[in-house]
């Protein structure tokens, strides 16, 4: 097997070599999955933004247990989605490489944990999810995350928040434009740029769904069910401003430089493992050849 | 225990039988009871404010897990989510102290100098007035969360994450493969890591700093990589990728329930954030929902495979389960019987009460320190265990010198 994944990469890098070549996509996403992935993603900005998006006049904005519910709906839509995306085409090679960058992403959460919001595990995410798709960077997120938590004992409220964040993280790098084509320095700017808007606005959605139970409603810079939406929103300024954003720019400034200092070394490291495991190659299952006797 | 179990006369013997077993592969407690068991504890927390209910569930949590917790690494959860726990206390507290409160008080404790915002921020208060009754309001409610939270660990540190992932529905089946693999190799990175980085030193070279780390880290991925091509050929030979042949039919129903389930519970979501969707809103979400579990369900059809000792659910699994679940009925009966014992009022200033019942219900949670079977090995003096293992790897590169010339001299 291994021999014969090793073939064609001979043919591919001579080839890779005259002119740009396709990236290789992890995983397949047909229109099953890309609608189950939109519907879902949909119902998952519902589940972060309903403190903002909510009618003053609705029942959910005055529910003390909304946070809850939603924490108890997202694991089993994210585990519809995922089964969804696996069900298209989740072969033993993009499940193997799967679980190494998740490791790799796991390994590298604890590391900066705690120390001002260093967390190199962003800019693996990012690079992954640009080289291995769009579909492979939905489902990596949500594993690494849901890895690391295991891992750790970390497994709470927020988990499921974190998975679909960390997931559309990943799988908004692998819908950046042009991923067959743009290479080098310019590739690098604009991974690094995205990276950086990414983990802001990952460490805002993480802050909005923590709002409402963290912060309570005991005091100034608390959300304040049915109050209009310009109230709210001045309060989670000011409740993002207190407590993460001292954590969500150095990350960001942490993504954009791992990013241009060693992105392109990982990006060829992760090109290569790619066109190495073959994934566009086609298997076929075909009864054994009886030998004449 | 079990060397007792044979001379005990017959009497005892029955009563040793309804003692709990100690824990083996075939025996061990479903992991999803552990989760229910605590989900229930939960429950009751979110249901009561009174600080004696609350630091009642906290021990109760605290004790089944040092009665039942095993020596794995996550079994230490329960002390950090005692921790994060702490810290949202303290996090409410000082919010509650620097920013003002809205609960309306007479006992002023101490008044700031209140800071001047602009008009956007009419709703942000800095500064000004903090009274008794806001920082007990404040404190209450973190109390809350805060056991909410110990119970979630108290899950973290009695279920083994493997074994929960043993019980995935089989569509999920790659994706729990997937959540393994990575458990599996991300202590096989960290140890890479500090193989690479003692070579480092041993060479003379700096291990620490920034050039350290990325002349480690590369390799380290590159490896992993390389790995990762190595384990989906091992997957490949022993005829991972096989799935079944699922018919048309069972394929295009499994689509419909799944895409039809979701975009009912995308419809009925966002129902529920406008004003007055809740009524149609909710049993769309509902019925969403229970569509899209069908489709999942119908799903694992595709993934052929026999499961190797799968965890059952037996008496044991439904006592433990059963007694959060109970814990969780009596204290939402009790806050409809006893609302004012269960929410003890902040404005005016009271001391809070321990009401018996509730209490006493809450005293059911305990059940699981007797019925669960035992964690094999007893928690003994972990810390030296801890240090033992964390000196191994240092020890180790010892020997290798002492014999290396020792097997040469031979062979020739």
């Amino acid at each position: 097997m291994r021999a014969r994944a090793g073939k064609p990469r001979t043919g591919g890098a001579s080839g890779r070599r005259a002119g740009p070549v396709r990236q290789a996509r992890a995983v397949r996403l047909g229109p099953r999955s890309v609608a189950a992935l939109a519907l879902v993603s949909a119902t998952g900005v519902a589940a972060f933004g309903w403190p903002l998006l909510a009618d003053s006049a609705s029942g959910l904005a005055h529910a003390r247990d909304a946070p809850w519910l939603f924490a108890a709906l997202l694991p089993l839509l994210l585990a519809v989605a995922v089964a969804t995306v696996a069900d298209a085409g989740l072969d033993a090679k993009a499940v193997a490489m799967l679980g190494v960058l998740a490791a790799a992403g796991a390994a590298l959460r604890p590391l900066g944990a705690g120390t001002a919001g260093l967390e190199p595990m962003f800019f693996l995410m990012v690079l992954s999810g640009r080289v291995l798709g769009p579909g492979f960077g939905f489902v990596l997120g949500a594993v690494s995350m849901c890895a690391s938590a295991l891992l750790t004992g970390g497994v709470g409220p927020w988990l499921p928040f974190q998975m679909l964040s960390m997931g559309w993280v990943s799988m908004g790098a692998g819908l950046l434009p042009r991923p067959d084509t743009l290479r080098g320095r310019p590739e690098l700017l604009l991974l690094a740029a995205y990276g950086a808007v990414a983990s802001v606005l990952y460490g805002t959605a993480m802050n909005l769904q923590g709002w409402t139970y963290i912060a309570g409603l005991g005091s100034g810079v608390s959300f304040v069910p049915g109050d209009p939406l310009g109230a709210n929103l001045s309060r989670f300024l000011a409740y993002v401003l207190a407590t993460s954003l001292g954590w969500d720019l150095p990350r960001a400034a942490l993504t954009v430089v791992l990013t241009l200092t060693v992105g392109g070394a990982v990006l060829k490291a992760l090109r290569r493992a790619t066109r190495r495991a073959a994934f566009d190659a086609p298997v076929a299952f075909a009864p054994p050849e009886r030998p004449e006797p | 225990m079990t060397a007792r179990a044979p001379d005990a006369p017959t009497a005892p013997r029955a009563l040793s039988r309804l003692r709990a077993p100690e824990a083996a592969r075939g025996n061990a407690l479903h992991a999803g009871a552990w989760w229910l068991w605590a989900l229930g504890l939960a429950t009751a927390a979110s249901r009561t404010t009174n600080p004696l209910l609350l630091a009642l569930l906290v021990t109760v949590a605290g004790y089944v897990v040092a009665a039942r917790r095993t020596d794995a690494p996550w079994a230490h959860s329960y002390v950090a989510f005692l921790k994060l726990g702490l810290l949202v206390l303290l996090i409410r507290l000082v919010f509650a102290f620097f920013l003002g409160s809205p609960i309306p008080g007479t006992h002023v404790l101490v008044t700031l100098p209140e800071l001047p915002l602009p008009d956007w921020a009419q709703g942000v208060r800095v500064g000004g007035r903090v009274t008794a009754e806001g920082m007990l309001f404040a404190a209450y409610d973190g109390l809350k969360l805060a056991t909410l939270l110990v119970c979630v660990g108290a899950a973290n540190a009695l279920a083994s994450p493997a074994r929960l992932l043993k019980s995935l529905p089989g569509a999920l089946y790659e994706v729990g493969v997937a959540v393994v693999v990575a458990m599996t190799f991300a202590p096989h990175l960290v140890a890479d890591v500090r193989r690479l980085r003692a070579a480092r030193r041993l060479r003379g070279r700096a291990d620490r700093g920034v050039a350290a780390l990325l002349q480690v880290g590369l390799p380290v991925l590159e490896g992993a990589l390389e790995r990762s091509v190595a384990v989906a050929a091992a997957m490949d030979a022993r005829g991972y990728g096989r799935t079944a042949h699922v018919p048309a039919p069972v394929r295009h129903a499994t689509s419909a329930l799944v895409l039809g389930g979701l975009l009912g519970v995308c419809v009925g979501t966002y129902a529920l954030l406008t004003a007055d969707g809740a009524a149609y809103g909710t049993p769309l979400l509902a019925a969403g929902l229970a569509a899209a579990l069908a489709g999942l369900r119908l799903g694992g059809r595709r993934s052929v495979r026999s499961r190797h000792r799968p965890d059952r659910w037996g008496v044991r699994a439904w006592l433990v389960a059963g007694s959060g679940a109970a814990v969780a009925a009596a204290t939402v009966w009790a806050d409809g019987r006893w609302p004012e014992a269960l929410r003890p009022a902040t404005v005016p200033l009271a001391a809070p009460e321990l009401p018996l019942w509730p209490a006493a219900s809450l005293l059911l949670g305990l059940l699981p320190a007797f019925v669960a079977p035992l964690p094999p090995a007893p928690t003994g003096p972990e810390p030296e265990r801890g240090a033992e293992r964390d000196a191994e790897p240092e020890r180790r590169p010892e020997p290798p010198p002492y014999r290396r010339p020792h097997r040469s001299e031979e062979s020739p």
